[in-house]
């Protein structure tokens, strides 16, 4: 962004004598108004989570002053939802790491070896990439019921990984054609084997665009709440979504315990995005959309 | 002799055979054998037990006369036009923080868009849940507060909706003729991080030439708009719109979640995958779900096919 963006002001400030002046303001306060709206539910999700029932029924709008937080909401939620959490993270790291270890291997063969059944296979792997998923959780659901597996953790991190796999391969292919050849023929040379090469050449290069593709893996896990609420029925199993769901169908609401569950819930995502943030802000680099 | 060189390319490659089978046998596993057995399932009345009974067609033809399967397509038709509006802030909000002069403010913008996206997405559906509730929730108190309550009375009675009343707080997910208008607000402002982001790095490609050109033909905002930005970024517009089809068309679990199982009061809110879902898991016809899911696949199918064959936007 700033490489292509940075000679600007030097640029338009030699051209503006020429035409009508443009004031950032109108935008500012476009942009302002919307994200400020954008940022409501998060606003309240924040100061309700301090209040008990009563006093939010008085004042539901407005922050208390920190004297009067009521931090039992919070650790409320701490306990009730710290059990979800843990396994949520465990799912979706495990089926982050599995999506990406066996993608890379399969963007390696496609982009690497001329082997026979090659484009026949490729073929296999474009069509998922035009159908749909929908309209089949009936049978994966029945398919996992006669592999034993409903009501496990394990099916979430399988249906993760093969779920991730024919987009990440897509992408992660052409990725992989691009590392300039000389490098694998050198490490031929040097008698690295395929896996060598994938480790010490493959994973370097490709490291910006893995960060980008196991990031958005890695929220797609977290946000799923549809398959866990089909296959999970033991409340110590249950991911976040599910959690999140029983507490939302409770008959009475207390309303500042709920939001104290909601704000903690999104702590994880939190950290992981200060330590991200580049991705994001930085914008995708220009090459996650190609292809 | 290409046939020679083959062979030593076997006899030298061949463990990279190795490196796709797990990739293959997951795919076969998890995506293939789903459609060919959902494919076998939906001709069977079939409870998920042992029990199945080989009806031929029956499912297929019932899908086709039945009302609330077929009133769920125009849900989603409803839906689709209102994600097509929907998609048009993120964009305009792109263009917006792409004009500014100043790089910080442009970096301030972003970090503020990527906030949301910590929040769980189920969290932030509950929140506006919350904020419809017709109680305590925040979008009938800035109606009261607002006066427009009264306006919407008024037009009420002008029009003998029947909906709006004075005294009687806005029910908004559980007045049926409420329900796809409450879909339309839900998520306003509609800025979709994902899409702003994506539009950037869209954007980023525009050299600053291109508007000091524009700036001395005397071209306004608006024909900036049309004539540099917009061509820019159809490609990331045309890919979020066929990921925001395949979603709309599939998805149900917003449906499921903001209203019930059974599309909400009196149903409006039904859409072809939560009608999947009531039939197996609700009423336990799994045959017939399954007929339906290969009918909605097949739509969906055919729909990319049009939307890769007819809306290509070459770069």
């Amino acid at each position: 962004m700033s490489a292509s963006t940075a000679p600007s002001p030097n640029a338009t400030k030699a051209a503006r004598p020429l035409k009508r002046r443009q004031y950032d303001w109108p935008k500012h306060i476009v942009l302002m108004t919307l994200i400020g709206i954008e940022l409501f539910p998060l606003y309240m999700m924040l100061q309700v989570s301090f209040k008990d029932t009563s006093t939010f029924l008085q004042q539901p709008w407005l922050p208390l002053p920190i004297s009067q937080w009521d931090w039992s909401n919070w650790s409320f939620g701490i306990k009730l939802i710290a059990p979800y959490l843990a396994n949520t993270v465990f799912v979706t790291t495990c089926a982050t790491f599995g999506t990406f270890f066996f993608a890379l291997l399969g963007a390696y063969f496609f982009a690497r070896s001329k082997l026979p059944g090659k484009g026949i296979l490729w073929t296999l792997f474009l069509i998922l990439l035009i159908m749909p998923g929908v309209g089949t959780f009936v049978p994966v659901f029945m398919l996992l019921k006669s592999l034993h597996l409903l009501n496990t953790l394990f099916a979430l991190i399988i249906l993760g990984v093969s779920g991730g796999q024919v987009l990440n391969v897509f992408i992660l292919r052409h990725f992989i054609e691009d590392i300039p050849k000389d490098l694998f023929e050198a490490a031929e040379m040097d008698g690295a084997s395929h896996f060598q090469r994938m480790v010490h050449i493959v994973i370097p290069m490709a490291a910006p665009i893995i960060g980008t593709l196991s990031i958005f893996a890695f929220m797609g896990g977290w946000n799923d709440f549809m398959m866990p609420l089909i296959i999970l029925r033991d409340q110590e199993l249950f991911t976040l979504g599910v959690g999140l769901i029983y507490l939302e169908g409770e008959y009475v609401k207390p309303w500042g315990k709920i939001m104290a569950t909601y704000f903690i819930s999104s702590v994880p995502l939190l950290i992981m995005l200060l330590f991200t943030m580049k991705f994001f802000v930085r914008s995708f680099s220009a090459g996650a959309v190609k292809g | 002799m290409p046939r020679y060189t083959v062979h030593k390319k076997i006899l030298r490659d061949w463990p990279l055979y190795f490196f796709i089978i797990p990739s293959l046998v997951l795919v076969v596993t998890f995506q293939y054998y789903p459609v060919a057995s959902g494919f076998y399932h939906s001709v069977f009345e079939w409870g998920g037990g042992d029990a199945k009974r080989f009806t031929g067609w029956e499912n297929y033809g019932r899908a086709f006369t039945d009302t609330t399967f077929l009133n769920s397509f125009k849900v989603i038709g409803l839906l689709l036009i209102f994600n097509l509006i929907k998609m048009w802030p993120s964009v305009i909000i792109a263009v917006l923080i792409h004009r500014l002069k100043s790089d910080r403010w442009q970096y301030v913008y972003r970090v503020l868009l990527v906030v949301p996206m910590i929040v769980p997405s189920l969290v932030s559906l509950f929140i506006w849940k919350f904020l419809l509730d017709p109680n305590i929730g925040g979008l009938n108190a800035l109606i009261e507060a607002t006066g427009f309550k009264s306006v919407l009375v008024a037009v009420d009675n002008f029009f003998g909706w029947g909906v709006f009343f004075e005294d009687v707080p806005i029910a908004w997910l559980g007045q049926p003729q409420l329900i796809l208008p409450t879909l339309f607000i839900w998520g306003f402002p509609w800025i979709g991080m994902f899409g702003v982001l994506l539009y950037l790095a869209g954007l980023q490609s525009i050299g600053t030439e291109v508007y000091e050109a524009a700036d001395l033909d005397g071209i306004g905002p608006i024909q900036k708009f049309f004539y540099i930005e917009l061509p820019l970024i159809l490609t990331q517009i045309r890919l979020s719109l066929i990921l925001m089809v395949m979603n709309t068309l599939g998805g149900f679990g917003f449906q499921l979640l903001m209203l019930n199982e059974a599309g909400g009061p009196g149903g409006r809110g039904m859409v072809p995958g939560l009608w999947i879902y009531n039939r197996s898991f609700v009423a336990g016809e799994f045959g017939y779900a399954c007929a339906l899911g290969i009918i909605l696949g097949l739509i969906i199918l055919g729909l990319t096919y049009i939307n890769n064959r007819y809306i290509r936007i070459d770069k």
